[in-house]
């Protein structure tokens, strides 16, 4: 329900009274451009959904035209001419995402946009970032990120897949997890152990990874409620050139620290750029659908359901308004930059505690309906909501403590120890 | 609390923290709860000055109104106060000085508010009733016409400083609506009954209306259609009881937080376990969330603003249920000490677990905010 695209609201608000002239120049090409090349946004339709191959195939011809109209395919607008993108500042995105409003935008290169590119500029080298970054803007390469493993996600640094250098390669073994498209991306962003005589944090490398080759099994993975968007790679024989060893030889967590600050940063602006409208409401409003559905259970007058529903209007609206006042807080200095910490377990908290005042309002038809019907859904919420894909709900309690509250870190018995000495899981199957 | 404060603001913020500090810090409740007394009415007059209740005080009446955010303002006076655990009719003051400044007439005006913006009048609002459900509904003093005036009958519960006041504010209950009226407490007809409160920085009581009379000079508005000036009154109440419930919870957590870097066992910090910090990590987000309602609420009341009714209640149940379970556990932080006479943490979790209940229960709250929400 989160990620979906919202119908339109009638009004439509932009900064166009503060265009200059060039800017306002970009806005009426991009706004003729759009309306000639764009598929609508329709209301409901899945921001990403990698299961619908219809979907990404769409995605990619957007994000060409988006590229070959000169509008730097999505997110090029900042990104320097000299590796495909305009050269121009965050003013123009914005004028873009304004008129981009009534269209679908290539949302399944979220990754891409807001992981790979980030860590390309900053670790890659003139000649990686020439050939790859031209090549996400055209619409040529989806991006995967290679990261958690069977053995461990949380604890990544420990990741136990190995690359050993041959030559003027690097050969990668092992096997990676809840990789987002792995089954339909061109290209791997993938940490793995380079020394493993050192201590784990010294002997990790990142590579660029070609998702295509022979070594490079990907089964997509079946999560309880059917389906998802998550793979499993096998790594048998990868190879990867020398020169597709981003940043330095062993200092690939470096690489990966750039690399989810890249991702926390994506998660707080939203992740789909462009598919939120910028302008909040100043006011709380009450979401229609407890009114709703107090009516369709035919509870509106019972005293339990009124509690269970007068307490999710407090967790949607302190949920809103911590998320505002953290946004004007970190901007104008009020507050620290490590409030956005607190904001994402906000979140993580406010979505698992809806889910159970939902389940407690519905009561047993929560569980089991007619076919067809919705009820069994707000049961099956309870089942799936979690934290545990972006940094589960521990590392962020660890997060908010250590960095935000400054309070000491537990003492660890994997540091100053060389990584082959230490204890490591066994590495299953996820997919079937 | 607000993370938008203008100049003037972040000044009465500092201001009201150094006064607090230098004469009334958490120390001195400690000596007015040993020595028996209630409050210290010279620090009371000394606030005063500083225009704490004059903030809703227009000019021609001794006031400073046309130059303050009322209760915007009121609510950083607030928290600062939760940070100390006040004594001293703050809350209580402050709503009858804007309920007469809001609906009284130029005669009750310039009668009642130059005292009260003094400090030299102390006041108190009797509206509630004394069961569970009490504290945002009026209705348990009647009031019944007699020739050009009205006869109040019934007892209000909970009414803040009664015992001290000069002043009662009263919302009663006749055939046509609501009706507010303000008396002199010696007003024959009415006993005032101290309640045993658990915050030991706060005078309750019960106040007895018994065949009380009340002249056309006393009535506050018109008769019996007192329901949207008793509703405006009760949310800036409840945006002055959140802002000091926020105050309240902030200061403990971080005398907590400085305890458990400190408090070494096993020979690390406590703080350092898992255990104890992300217990503490779920509370500053509690807080976070606390302040963002609080601060909201000020502003849309301040304002006016349409989600002002449904702001108050939103802060209200999330500042209550946060303060409780925060200050709560950080007792349990603290070991044994923690439930010692001598640590003053127990001052803070009396305040939370009291400001939690008065008001308006979270069930009262929540319930209302069904009825907002039109179900």
């Amino acid at each position: 329900m989160e990620n979906t695209a919202e119908a339109p609201t009638g009004e439509r608000r932009t900064s166009e009274h503060l265009d200059t002239d060039e800017q306002r120049a970009f806005r009426l090409k991009a706004r003729e451009y759009m309306a000639a090349n764009l598929p609508p946004r329709i209301p409901g339709q899945p921001a990403n959904s990698f299961e619908d191959l219809e979907l990404v195939a769409l995605d990619r011809q957007i994000q060409k035209k988006l590229y070959d109209g000169g509008l730097g395919g999505y997110v090029g607008i900042t990104v320097p001419e000299e590796y495909g993108g305009l050269g121009l500042d965050r003013r123009f995105e914005d004028i873009f995402f304004e008129e981009a409003e009534p269209y679908r935008l290539p949302w399944h290169y979220g990754n891409a946009v807001v992981i790979v590119l980030p860590c390309l500029l900053a670790h890659g080298t003139e000649e990686q970032k020439k050939k790859y970054i031209p090549r996400i803007l055209s619409g040529e390469h989806l991006w995967a990120q290679l990261l958690s493993e069977p053995s461990g996600g949380s604890d990544l640094a420990g990741v136990l897949t190995r690359a050993e250098k041959r030559g003027d390669e690097w050969v990668l073994n092992g096997s990676k997890v809840w990789t987002s498209g792995g089954h339909v991306s061109d290209m791997g962003l993938c940490l793995a152990r380079s020394d493993p005589t050192v201590r784990k944090h010294a002997g990790l490398t990142m590579f660029l990874v070609d998702m295509h080759q022979p070594g490079m099994s990907v089964h997509p993975i079946r999560l309880v409620r059917g389906g998802s968007d998550f793979c499993q790679e096998f790594l048998d024989d990868v190879i990867v050139p020398d020169c597709d060893v981003l940043g330095d030889v062993n200092d690939g967590w470096t690489v990966a620290r750039t690399q989810l600050n890249s991702e926390r940063a994506g998660m707080a602006r939203g992740w789909h750029y462009g598919l939120r409208r910028a302008e909040a409401s100043a006011h709380i409003e009450i979401s229609r659908r407890y009114a709703r559905l107090a009516e369709e259970l035919g509870v509106s007058g019972d005293a339990d359901a009124r509690q269970l529903i007068g307490e999710a209007i407090v967790l949607d609206a302190v949920y809103d308004l911590t998320s505002k006042r953290a946004a004007t807080g970190a901007r104008n200095g009020a507050l620290p930059p490590t409030i956005g910490m607190v904001t994402s377990l906000l979140s993580a908290r406010t979505s698992i505690d809806r889910t159970a005042l939902m389940s407690a309002l519905a009561g047993p038809v929560g569980v089991a309906g007619s076919p067809g019907g919705d009820g069994p859904d707000i049961g099956m919420d309870r089942v799936v909501t979690h934290r545990i894909g972006g940094g589960t709900l521990e590392m962020q309690l660890n997060l908010v403590s250590e960095r935000h509250l400054g309070l000491p870190r537990e003492p660890g018995s994997d540091r100053d120890v060389p990584f082959n000495q230490l204890r490591h899981n066994a590495t299953p199957k996820l997919a079937g | 609390m607000d993370v938008e404060l203008n100049e003037d603001q972040t000044m009465l913020q500092e201001m009201t923290r150094r006064f607090l500090e230098d004469r009334s810090p958490i120390a001195a409740l400690r000596r007015l709860v040993d020595g028996g007394e209630g409050f210290d009415r010279e620090v009371w007059r000394q606030a005063a000055e500083l225009g704490w209740v004059a903030l809703f005080v227009p000019e021609e009446n001794g006031g400073i109104a046309e130059s303050a955010q009322g209760v915007a303002d009121a609510a950083i006076v607030a928290e600062e106060l939760g940070r100390v655990v006040f004594s001293g009719p703050f809350l209580s003051t402050c709503v009858v000085a804007f309920a007469i400044a809001q609906s009284g007439s130029e005669a009750q005006r310039a009668e009642w508010l130059p005292g009260l913006a003094a400090g030299e009048t102390l006041a108190s609002w009797c509206f509630a009733g004394p069961g569970t459900k009490a504290g945002v509904r009026a209705g348990s003093v009647s009031a019944s016409r007699r020739g050009d005036g009205h006869v109040l009958d019934g007892i209000a519960a909970y009414a803040e400083y009664a015992e001290a006041a000069d002043l009662l504010l009263v919302t009663a209950q006749g055939v046509q609506g609501l009706s507010q009226f303000v008396l002199p407490a010696g007003t024959a007809g009415i006993t005032v009954e101290p309640m045993d409160a658990m915050d030991l920085g706060r005078s309750l009581a019960r106040v007895r209306f018994e065949g009380v009379v009340a002249g056309p000079e006393a009535l506050l508005g018109d008769a019996g259609k007192a329901d949207e000036a008793f509703e405006r009154q009760l949310q800036a109440a409840l945006v002055l009881h959140c802002a000091e419930t926020v105050g309240v919870t902030d200061r403990a957590f971080e005398f907590t937080l400085e305890w458990v870097n400190e408090r070494h066992a096993f020979g690390r910090p406590i703080g350092s376990y898992q255990a104890l910090k992300h217990r503490l990590a779920d509370h500053v987000m509690q807080l976070e969330g606390a302040k963002a309602a609080a601060a909201h609420a000020a502003r849309a009341v301040q304002a006016g603003a349409p989600d002002a009714a449904i702001a108050v209640s939103v802060a209200k149940s999330q500042c209550g249920r946060s303060a409780t379970e925060i200050i709560r556990d950080c007792l349990q932080m603290h070991g044994g000490i923690g439930l010692t006479w001598e640590h003053d943490i127990h001052f803070y979790l009396r305040r939370a677990v009291s400001n939690e209940m008065l008001w308006g229960s979270p069930a009262v709250h929540h319930e209302r905010l069904s009825r907002l929400a039109g179900i």
